[in-house]
């Protein structure tokens, strides 16, 4: 153990680099419960005849409230996140500060890609896909259980690996 | 005309997923959870992990005089990197036989690429030779590392 852990005034204006990892981890525990309430009302729901009925259903105006959380993680940056601000405002006041910090790319690639995932089944279920809610949610709840509950961030290993394989090009200090 | 009679099957087949009992509905949400769990005990499992046996050879990678090198493969955005660093850091530190280097998998793909490793960190065990003695997976435990670095010591066994 080194005992020092020099992170003076932690996260203010001047960001310091990186983030703390626990941050993303409770907007994941969030999000996961808030998808497996969408998936519950659409398992219970049937699905709406037309088109404002079917975006007017409770799931889908909670999918819909999710994805524009997904869609502000993903292009304002994990870190102005309204989870994020949460979590530094009431969490992490409370905490010992961070042993590590992390990047903030991975995490928020990550957004980008629940962002995807949720979109999509909400697209196809205005169409009218039956299911497709259901399906993107509990795809999309997977992802953001193993990432709040066993610090296994699915979004942020892909973004690993198309790093590697030269898809996405490496951001070095994205603001 | 035909249109309405599709969109009236698919609705009738639709009951199955849309318009559940809450009872089967909570049921699947419980399957749900308890598979999320289960992949992740799995995930858990496999991310670190020790494998030995691997075989090949790097003996340009090999530090000279040391009598075992860790060489450990890294990605640029990767927390576990950092603490498998600290990890062998401090055993470099307490065993001067014993050596740690770090390469970059985005600017030196090649070493990655021959040992097909796909996940950061692994860090392959080379002995005195540059033979590949074990990879240890992801932030391997300081015992662990240990084990294995005092496993390379030994000749190798002789392949049947």
């Amino acid at each position: 153990m080194s005992g020092a852990s020099p992170q003076p005034g932690a996260a203010e204006n001047g960001t310091p680099f990186g983030i703390d990892p626990r941050g993303p981890r409770f907007g994941a525990a969030i999000t996961a419960t808030l998808l497996l309430v969408v998936v519950l009302l659409g398992l219970t729901e049937p699905l709406g005849a037309d088109l404002v009925s079917r975006a007017l259903q409770p799931s889908a105006v909670l999918l819909t409230v999710l994805v524009g959380l997904f869609a502000w993680g993903a292009f304002a940056g994990i870190q102005k996140h309204p989870y994020g601000l949460l979590f530094r405002r009431l969490i992490a006041p409370r905490l010992a500060p961070p042993t590590e910090r992390e990047h903030p790319a991975p995490p928020t690639f990550a957004q980008l890609v629940g962002l995807l995932v949720t979109a999509t089944g909400l697209v196809l279920h205005l169409i009218g896909v039956p299911g497709a809610l259901v399906v993107a949610a509990a795809a999309a709840f997977v992802a953001a259980f193993l990432n709040a509950v066993f610090a296994y961030c699915l979004g942020c290993q892909l973004y690993v690996l198309l790093v590697r394989l030269g898809i996405i090009r490496r951001s070095g200090a994205p603001a | 005309m035909s249109q309405i009679v599709t969109l009236g099957n698919t609705r009738q087949r639709f009951r199955i997923v849309g318009g559940m009992d809450a009872l089967p509905a909570l049921l699947v949400i419980g399957g749900l959870i308890a598979a999320a769990t289960l992949l992740g005990l799995l995930v858990r499992a496999r991310s670190t992990r020790v494998a030995s046996g691997c075989g090949g050879d790097e003996h340009q990678l090999s530090v000279d005089g040391a009598e075992v090198t860790l060489v450990q493969l890294s990605s640029p955005v990767c927390s576990a990197c950092t603490a498998m660093r600290r990890v062998a850091e401090s055993l470099v530190a307490a065993d001067p036989t014993v050596a740690h280097r770090e390469i970059d998998v985005v600017d030196e793909p090649a070493v990655a690429s021959r040992h097909s490793v796909y996940s950061t960190p692994t860090t392959l065990v080379l002995d005195r030779e540059g033979h590949v003695r074990a990879r240890l997976i992801g932030a391997v435990k300081p015992a662990d590392v240990r084990a294995a670095v005092d496993a390379a010591r030994l000749p190798v066994a002789v392949t049947a």
